[in-house]
């Protein structure tokens, strides 16, 4: 009982930033210029190709989803808030035709959209290796939304193939929390990478001309820089992502 | 791997003929009271649902997505969280280092219970509304219609992006594109597999937004409705009870505790 009073503090306090943030946005006019009828227009095939793909992936049989990857391409060039809102209905409408049992996955869906909006807004979308980064970031957003979901909905293992991972690390020990955390921390980041890495591959196909109709199409403009500075970073940022890895996270899902 | 378009059931029945938000209103009287309210509530919310089908007249497709989508799932979660949710004293079954304690079955039975009157009250209001319906109401009742739009017009693309996707993989196939082999090659045919399908519907996205500028998308004035879908007084005397019922859970919540 006690996990879940904590946990209900925890979900009201996101609510109210949630709803501080909305205000702002509107007030000061953010999210209506992320709206326009292309914005609109591109909604419906970003979800449709979440969709889609999700199930080409499962004909691959890879141990990713890849079922976000609508979601980034709007949040990048349409903006956060046009992003959260395409996760979210994408897990609606997953919802309608699939499984209902969908629904209530939509906020972490939208926090993917709007992970992505956001890091593409301060120039993270840019060239690979901020890419990676930014996937990393997703998994963690996702991850941050999704633990409570899972313990407070679903009572910590839910129907999904990780809930395997779970019932391992509660086996040996670990609390409901950690469990779930750990878990998610797992799961979560390869799948975020390969997305935004797509999403990015995807977005450097299309036009300069055709992007620009949109309303933060800038932000997918293509960073040249030197091959191995680039190739260097990289493996600076994954070395420091498996140090964060091993020593940071086990000290903070310990709590 | 083929999707149906929705769950929508055509016949008719009382269910059918009741207003989509006195539908929409049932499902969330429901899950909120099975969520919040003390937790002896759910399992019987869960018959209650069950038990709704019937008025529907949907029970067959409804025992289909009973078996198919609910129930695995279900008992999948029920197992698993018998067995290795932490805690408990009163030891029940033990088998080898397992153990199943008598307080993590009562847990899981709620959590169980929860989850099924969230997702069959969601799969009784699919079975008996159609989506397009649903929309249309509740764009009269002030949701913004781009909104409508969006979901409407994903459901049409779906079908038609499913055939491409479909008609990639074979001829990607045909010209020996491997995605059965290794781990390697199968990671390797993403790219192949995913570019041409999504350029293909991204180019159309232009065209279709210029198509639905020249009709008035972005006009600020009232839209005229092609359906009317009736809303009869029994229908609103339905929601308020439902509405009544949510807030007495709530209260026997917080009096019973």
């Amino acid at each position: 009982m006690e996990v879940i009073t904590q946990n209900v503090v925890y979900f009201i306090v996101v609510l109210a930033i949630m709803v501080l943030l909305f205000v702002w946005a509107y007030l000061t006019g953010r999210m209506q210029k992320e709206f326009t009828t292309m914005t609109w227009v591109l909604i419906p095939v970003a979800i449709a190709i979440n969709l889609t793909i999700g199930q080409i992936v499962l004909v691959l049989k890879l141990p990713v989803y890849l079922d976000s990857i609508g979601t980034v391409l709007v949040g990048v060039i349409c903006g956060p808030w046009a992003g959260a809102l395409t996760g979210a209905l994408s897990n609606i409408i997953a919802g309608i035709i699939l499984d209902p049992g969908w629904f209530p996955w939509f906020p972490v869906a939208a926090v993917i959209g709007a992970t992505a909006g956001v890091m593409a807004n301060i120039g993270y979308f840019k060239n690979w290796w901020k890419v990676v980064v930014t996937g990393f970031i997703i998994a963690v957003a996702a991850t941050i939304v999704g633990t409570p979901i899972s313990i407070l909905i679903f009572g910590g293992i839910s129907a999904s193939g990780s809930s395997i991972i779970t019932a391992f690390l509660l086996e040996t020990g670990r609390s409901l929390m950690t469990a779930v955390l750990t878990t998610n921390f797992i799961a979560e980041p390869v799948d975020k990478i390969a997305t935004s890495l797509l999403a990015f591959a995807i977005l450097d196909g299309l036009s300069a001309r055709y992007l620009t109709r949109f309303p933060r199409g800038e932000n997918a403009a293509v960073e040249k820089g030197q091959q191995q500075v680039q190739l260097i970073i990289a493996l600076v940022v994954v070395a420091l992502l498996i140090l964060f890895g091993i020593y940071v996270l086990p000290s903070i899902t310990s709590g | 791997m083929s999707l149906n378009r929705s769950f929508f059931v055509p016949i008719d029945s009382p269910l059918h003929r009741l207003n989509p938000l006195t539908k929409l209103t049932f499902v969330f009287a429901m899950i909120i009271s099975a969520f919040l309210s003390v937790p002896d509530m759910a399992p019987a919310l869960a018959v209650l649902v069950l038990l709704t089908g019937f008025i529907g007249k949907v029970q067959r497709q409804y025992r289909t997505v009973l078996l198919k989508l609910i129930l695995p799932a279900i008992l999948f979660m029920f197992v698993m969280q018998s067995v290795f949710l932490p805690g408990g004293e009163t030891i029940l079954i033990q088998v080898g280092r397992f153990d199943v304690a008598r307080e993590n079955v009562r847990a899981a039975f709620l959590t169980v219970s929860r989850v099924f009157v969230m997702v069959s009250s969601f799969a009784i209001l699919l079975l008996t509304t159609h989506p397009s319906k649903l929309m249309a109401d509740l764009t009269r009742r002030g949701l913004p219609p781009q909104l409508a739009y969006v979901i409407i017009s994903t459901l049409q693309i779906l079908p038609q992006m499913q055939a491409k996707a479909q008609t990639i993989l074979s001829a990607q196939r045909s010209r020996g594109l491997d995605t059965e082999s290794t781990f390697l090659k199968r990671v390797r045919a993403i790219v192949p597999l995913v570019g041409p399908l999504v350029f293909g519907s991204l180019v159309e996205v232009e065209e279709r937004a210029i198509a639905i500028e020249a009709r008035g998308f972005t006009s600020p004035r009232a839209k005229t409705f092609l359906y009317e879908v009736p809303d009869t007084r029994a229908d609103r005397l339905i929601r308020w009870t439902l509405v009544i019922f949510t807030l007495l859970s709530l209260a026997a919540r917080i009096w019973l505790s």
